[in-house]
């Protein structure tokens, strides 16, 4: 088929962690601190998002990427051949597919694999894609804006 | 010890693409797409130890060079708990180890140098996001009988708390 007439890869999604900056910010304080979780989440309830933005920024600075593990995310990809997503799942062992249908997927994966993703040039188009989503859905806005820069 | 769920995938939602798309629900298929977010407090760093060696789950743990160790904070085990010399032997090394901790902070060595004279028997927090195939299979594991009683209590929590989350998934244990 031309590249023309390729259709374009479709994301949908399905689920997501809740409250996605925020428990990337505990995971980040959870190393530090002593208190139990509900403190620690009314702390950081209490200093809002521009202290969110302040330890997403930090964990990338010091290449902590551990704590974007726990920002999970289930989608629907649409109209993508079985090789290019085999591809992709190859290079990135913690993707995990199930295949629908044909050229549909169901695929979880996890912020930190997002951000490998988004760096590396061969699978950036792809993880764009994504993050496009997450953009156009208003999902995790600190973490896309202090990541990508979007 | 304290277990609590901080967050789960909604089956629901992956339910209803897979109703959509018209495929069937098969609980099997679906243990690598539903993750749990488990914080895990006050257990020993002996049970922490064995839970980080299953390495397909996503791990954050108090610090010990930055959080501060307290005389109050170790796990006692039942076998010296219930037997009074064998408690009197464990309280005295415990307070020798927190007593050569504090002295060595006092004498200026940092917290992440003191810490080495500290026992396994400290509690530990830490958050753990995990597929429930990976928890399956901890679970397999960790709740044998043969396995070991702290980490074997960690580990029933997080399954009742899992089952109820998610009960279509865990209607049987299987083995991986």
């Amino acid at each position: 088929m031309p590249m023309c007439c390729q259709p374009v890869m479709k994301v949908s999604l399905v689920w997501h962690t809740p409250n996605p900056e925020r428990t990337i910010a505990v995971a980040m304080r959870r190393c530090y601190s002593t208190k139990p979780i509900e403190d620690i989440e009314v702390e950081l309830e209490q200093k809002g998002r521009e202290y969110w933005k302040y330890l997403l920024t930090r964990a990338l600075q010091d290449k902590s990427l551990d704590v974007f593990e726990h920002y999970c995310l289930e989608l629907l990809i649409e109209d993508t051949p079985e090789a290019e997503m085999r591809r992709v799942a190859t290079a990135y062992p913690f993707i995990r597919l199930l295949p629908l249908n044909g050229r549909d997927w169901l695929v979880a994966m996890n912020a930190r694999t997002l951000i490998e993703m988004w760096r590396d040039e061969i699978h950036k188009p792809f993880a764009s894609t994504i993050v496009e989503r997450l953009n156009a859905n208003g999902t995790s806005p600190v973490f896309n804006s202090v990541v990508f820069g979007v | 010890m304290r277990v609590k769920l901080l967050s789960h995938t909604e089956l629901e939602a992956v339910k209803h693409v897979l109703r959509v798309k018209n495929v069937s629900f098969d609980p099997s298929q679906l243990l690598d797409h539903v993750v749990y977010m488990f914080e895990i407090e006050d257990c020993s760093r002996v049970t922490t130890h064995q839970l980080v060696r299953h390495r397909l789950a996503s791990y954050d743990q108090e610090s010990q060079r930055f959080s501060s160790a307290s005389r109050e904070g170790f796990v006692t085990p039942p076998s010296v708990q219930s037997n009074e010399s064998a408690m009197r032997v464990y309280d005295q090394a415990l307070k020798a180890a927190y007593q050569a901790f504090e002295s060595m902070i006092a004498l200026g060595v940092p917290k992440e140098d003191a810490r080495y004279v500290l026992p396994n028997a400290i509690k530990t927090k830490l958050v753990m996001t995990v597929t429930a195939k990976s928890l399956m299979h901890i679970v397999w594991q960790r709740t044998a009988l043969q396995a070991q009683w702290e980490i074997k209590e960690v580990v029933n929590v997080m399954l009742n708390l899992a089952r109820e989350a998610t009960p279509e998934l865990w209607t049987k244990i299987i083995e991986r």
